[in-house]
């Protein structure tokens, strides 16, 4: 039976061929994902393991929250170098640093981290950081990553301004560093400092952020580890093991690289459930045009159920090939992004990409399984051809009555709308897997009601194409909804794209108009000054010397920032945010306290969000314990609640002072300014500009055009994930393109017959085309639909003040653009329709 | 017959159709001289393989000769690009073919139509409802394909292939899956469309008793045009069909 299906597979390898293709980019990109995020990983190992590869201890400061390190009080290091056994103590400081190149543009930022430390002549002996050219930096000099250096034209003699927390500083570059063979850190731009410079500059005074110890040859490392303990007065200060310091790292790493991987193959789950469509659609269209050799097969003796293995092994041949294709397309897609990502100066440690037995089996796994799943239906329908069929001219259809399939739609919606509510909205483990089911179904639940609606769709949007185009617009009218069920189900297929990016784009616009009310409503300050671009507001902002020197100018009444710092919930494993304020900030912005006083928050207090506390039933009085630090709770007496559209989704807000205590980094998330009254804000505006000026990374708005900015964030999201989807939405076209192929074989007759009664090539064309787009502009306006629908039970389901914004000329466009996909999906078959064999199409057999 | 007054409507000089090459060259048409008079109803018969439905195809503009000519009138379809080639078939000529001559998504009215609609030409209402009244189909226009009979699907490619007022209809075997009535029908239509309308029909056929419609039976075998006869009757064609097979 084997050996049927294959003959099968060889006998349709053109029309499976483009179905083979669809799975192709599905598994490609699930794979590639893999493949890359393995990569990314194996570089972050190399990496961490590189850069403690000749130490043994580390002492620093409890717990970590990402990037953030802790303070060990300089005192400790003659402890540490008092203890027998150890052979080495080396100090160390990091934090945020960022250069400006020649031009007075800052050097990175958006993305991979800025980030300076200090070096030592042990570091190239135990860490990554390889020595390049030059010497070791005394005060006032710097040595700077290779990358840096070739990419901006520095030289050893130059001189680079580099922005720290504490003001910008010009250095001298003396020398240039790698990392193992790498020109830099996947990214990371790196100035090295002597270390009292790297202590004035990036607020480590009297402290380092870790002091890294090697020990003597031989000796015990648990052993040791005690001891130093013990000889470390100080409770705050741990000393670990540099391995365990580093799986921990690595871990944080994995985690975040994880959810990226996630987020990757979701998009390419998405793309094989809209490949499965135009599976289904194949193998349904096959089995209908091979409905008498089936017949054949069933009355030379197959039974019914052979029929439908035939079937079901075709699938599973065409899913096995093309998933390993799509395997290997994968890798080479990710050996693509590590180029492009190199070319845009992340530089990879050495060391191949891997293909992991995991990469392969969920490759092949969604491939063959999204294959098989589609083909069942037709299977099971092609075990139904009854074997007279063998000796019947024409194709036998399967039609169950609609009204049946509305009542099945309906259920399966139903059931696929509940569970995707449930999971967005439900806080249960697995609670986006249940989303995606529940998404899953409600787009099979209205590809199962769209054939009700193809007919009546054709009638309205078709019917300017026969005043255009006269018989030939009738024509296509005609075709596209001739067999409705297969116009849906190419529809659906693209229904999905088109959904997911209009309940995207729903919510982005929804976010924006909430964003501006919240501005135009919160806001008092004038100007606010915050870093450019997308910035992690936890490893970069304004530098507090900027705040500073900006309250000195004549006309600013005051000046106020807050911070943002990471923190988990007590044994949490979830990184939440939380922001640090200065006592005036009240002043510069509206904050709706409704219980206890904005100057009741003092150190050992916090403000939390109103909804946030009645949901955990606390109040003013109360305490909340969080963990500033992984492992580290702290309790906080509640001070105040709040309510503030600006501050969304930040719970809890603590004072200046316990930031500083409990956070190393020492830049403002955002700094406002309030002018004096009376003046006018933009004759200020070119002083306050000066002074900005000199921290290219941060950049000065007013409320307009920071509302501009952010809505200009919301759009890069919404583009990339867009883009992202556009995946799913080229399959749904290929599918389009397949199906009108498909069909205009079966009426190759009819072509021949229009042709031989003179319509033009340039007519058959046409009335292809238009076929094409009245499909795709069917699938694009129930994509519509759906997606408004869901996009605004989405917002209501969320709340929190979110304005429902309908983005009309965006959805408008993305029909648009559906038409024009539809058409060129139409191009090759209306292409091929148009050289249909006149004679072989009207001669008869 | 005198070819003199009513002048040529189709003709091949030389006509030659090679299908195939080496060991596999099939000649079906062998250096082919005929020619159809206008206004007239012309049949064709012939063996099975004999090149009738080529001679209709090249003839008609839907294939082309290996070598010979082909005229439409006085136009040479060898001169013709594709694109001419569709617009006279639009424009002069009319076809029938054995089965499958109607659009099933178009009704009965829009299938007669087609052509006109395919040129964006205006129907002439009155031609339009006299043809469709000599083909008895008055009360079957908007039906589709698939809701009349055999017969009836022939007819309205019968009015079809009129309806445009071609200069010459070819048809092949249009009876061919017909009943002996609808046959009948078909064809006492078809030769009251060269009686009252003046019009050129050329038709294949293996059957005398269609062949005996006809003004003419042109008589091929082999590729080559073997024989004619004026006013044939069923038994008249029969005759000559022995005496040619002894
Ligand atoms: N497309 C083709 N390819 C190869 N040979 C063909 C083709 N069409 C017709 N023939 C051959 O040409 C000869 C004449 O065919 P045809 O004109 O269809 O004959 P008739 O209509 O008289 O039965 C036959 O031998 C037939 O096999
Ligand atoms: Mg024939």
């Amino acid at each position: 039976m084997l050996k049927m299906s294959w003959k099968g597979v060889l006998a349709h390898k053109v029309r499976l061929g483009l179905t083979g293709l669809a799975i192709v980019l599905g598994v490609a990109f699930i794979s590639g994902s893999f493949v890359f995020t393995d990569r990314m990983s194996s570089a972050f190992d190399d990496l961490f393991a590189g850069s403690t590869d000749g130490i043994d201890l580390v002492i620093q400061e409890g717990g970590s929250l990402g990037f953030t390190a802790g303070k060990v009080p300089e005192e400790i290091l003659d402890q540490v170098l008092a203890v027998e056994g150890v052979s080495q103590a080396i100090p160390t400081v990091q934090g945020f640093a960022q250069m400006i190149d020649k031009d007075g543009e800052p050097i990175g930022g958006s993305g991979p981290p800025t980030f300076g430390f200090s070096i030592d002549a042990a570091d190239f002996e135990t860490t990554m950081t390889s020595f390049v050219e030059g010497r070791l930096p005394e005060s006032g000099e710097a040595m700077i990553d290779v990358f840096t250096a070739r990419a901006n034209g520095f030289e050893v003699g130059d001189s680079v301004d580099v922005i720290f927390t504490t003001g910008v500083e010009t250095l001298e570059i003396v020398g240039t560093i790698g990392f193992g063979d790498a020109d830099n850190m996947l990214g990371a731009t790196v100035v090295a400092l002597d270390l009292s410079d790297a202590q004035r500059l990036m607020g480590y005074q009297g402290a380092y952020a870790s002091i890294s110890v090697v020990a003597d040859p031989g000796a015990d490392l648990d052993q040791l580890r005690s001891a130093l303990q013990q000889a470390v007065a100080d409770p705050d200060v741990e000393v670990v093991l540099a391995a365990d310091e580093l799986a921990e790292q690595l871990e944080q790493v994995d985690t975040v690289l994880g959810f990226f991987n996630t987020f990757l193959v979701a998009i390419g789950a998405i793309a094989l459930f809209v490949a499965a469509f135009l599976i289904s659609n194949t193998f349904r269209i096959i089995v209908s045009q091979r409905t008498r050799e089936l017949a054949l097969l069933r009355a030379v003796g197959a039974t019914g159920r052979q029929v439908t293995v035939i079937v079901v092994l075709e699938a599973f041949i065409v899913g096995v090939i093309a998933s390993a294709i799509g395997i290997g397309v994968g890798v080479l897609l990710a050996v693509g992004i590590q180029g492009g990502l190199e070319a845009f100066g992340i530089s990879f440690p050495s060391g191949g990409l891997v293909v992991k037995f995991r990469t392969v089996a969920f490759g092949m796994g969604f491939g063959v399984f999204f294959t098989m799943i589609s083909a069942i239906i037709p299977a099971v329908r092609a075990s139904r051809v009854p074997p007279v069929a063998a000796l019947r001219e024409t194709a036998v259809g399967f039609s169950k009555p609609l009204r049946k399939r509305v009542i099945a739609g309906v259920a399966i919606t139903s059931v696929g709308l509940v569970m995707l509510f449930a999971g967005l909205f439900g806080s249960f483990s697995k609670a986006l897997l249940v989303m995606g089911i529940g998404a899953g179904l409600t787009f099979i639940g209205v590809a199962v009601i769209a054939p009700f609606f193809s007919r009546g769709f054709g009638r309205i949007f078709g019917a300017p194409l026969p005043r255009m185009f006269g018989v030939t617009g009738r024509l296509a009218q005609e075709n596209a909804v001739r067999k409705p069920r297969r116009m849906a189900a190419t529809a659906s297929a693209l229904m999905i794209g088109v959904a997911l990016v209009s309940i995207l784009a729903v919510l982005a616009a929804s976010a924006k108009t909430t964003i501006k009310g919240a501005v135009e409503d919160e806001v008092i300050a004038e100007y606010q000054i915050e870093a450019r671009g997308f910035a992690d507001p936890t490893s970069t902002g304004v530098s507090p010397a900027l705040k500073a020197s900006l309250a000195t100018v004549p006309g600013v009444e005051f000046v106020s920032s807050y911070r943002v710092g990471p923190y988990l919930e007590e044994g949490g494993s979830t990184t939440l945010y939380l922001a640090a304020v200065d006592d005036v900030l009240d002043k510069v912005i509206r904050w709706d306290v409704l219980s206890g006083s904005y100057a009741d928050l003092a150190p050992g207090k916090v403000m939390v969000d109103a909804d946030w506390a009645a949901d955990k039933g606390i109040g003013v009085g109360d305490t909340v314990t969080i963990e500033p630090r992984e492992g580290h709770p702290v309790d906080f007496a509640v001070a105040a609640t709040f309510s503030s559209d600006l501050f969304q989704g930040v719970p809890i807000v603590m004072s200046l002072a316990d930031f500083e205590q409990y956070y190393s980094l020492g830049l403002e998330a955002m700094v406002m300014l309030k002018l004096a009254d009376g003046v006018d804000a933009e004759a200020i505006r070119p002083a306050l500009e000066t002074l900005v000026d000199e921290y290219p990374n941060v950049e000065l708005s007013n409320a307009a055009e920071y509302v501009a900015k952010t809505a200009g964030q919301v759009d890069t999201f919404l583009n990339i994930l867009t883009a992202l989807l556009g995946l799913a939405i080229f399959i749904a076209l290929m599918g389009i393109m397949n199906t009108l192929a498909l069909s205009i074989f079966e009426r190759k007759r009819e072509i021949g017959l229009l042709r031989a009664v003179g319509m033009t090539r340039r007519q058959v064309r046409r009335m292809i085309r238009w076929e094409a787009i009245l499909i795709a502009v069917f699938g694009a306006v129930i994509g519509l639909v759906v997606g408004s629908l869901l996009g605004i039970a989405i917002v209501y389901g969320i709340g929190s003040g979110l304005v429902l914004t309908m983005p009309l000329g965006t959805l408008a466009g993305y029909a648009v653009f559906a038409a024009i996909g539809g058409f060129l999906a139409s191009l090759w078959p209306s292409y091929s329709g148009a050289r249909t064999d006149l004679l072989e199409a009207i001669s008869f057999e | 017959m005198d070819i003199g007054t009513t002048g040529v409507a189709a003709r091949t000089v030389e006509g030659v159709k090679v299908y195939g090459a080496g060991d596999l060259e099939v000649r079906a048409l062998d250096r082919i001289n005929v020619s159809f008079d206008a206004g007239r109803f012309t049949a064709i018969m012939g063996p099975s393989g004999s090149g009738k439905s080529t001679l209709l195809h090249c003839i008609a503009g839907l294939d082309e000769l290996t070598s010979g000519d082909a005229y439409i009138g006085e136009q040479r379809l060898g001169a013709l690009s594709e694109k001419q080639l569709t617009l006279l078939r639009r424009q002069k000529v009319g076809f029938i073919f054995q089965s499958f001559n109607l659009i099933p998504t178009l009704d009965a009215r829009e299938n007669i139509t087609l052509p006109l609609d395919i040129a964006g030409d205006d129907v002439d209402k009155e031609w339009f409802d006299t043809v469709v009244a000599t083909m008895g189909l008055g009360d079957r226009l908007t039906h589709r394909p698939n809701e009349l009979s055999g017969g009836q699907q022939q007819r309205v490619a019968a009015a079809r292939a009129l309806v445009s007022r071609p200069e010459i209809v070819f048809a092949d075997e249009p009876s061919g899956n017909l009943d002996s009535k609808a046959t009948d029908e078909l064809l006492s239509f078809m030769r009251r469309a060269a009686d009252e309308f003046g019009q050129t029909i050329v038709m294949v056929t293996h059957d005398p008793m269609a062949a005996a419609f006809a003004d003419k039976v042109v008589f091929l075998a082999d590729g080559i045009c073997i024989d004619e006869m004026a006013a044939p009757t069923a038994d008249s064609i029969l005759d000559h069909m022995k005496s040619m097979g002894g």
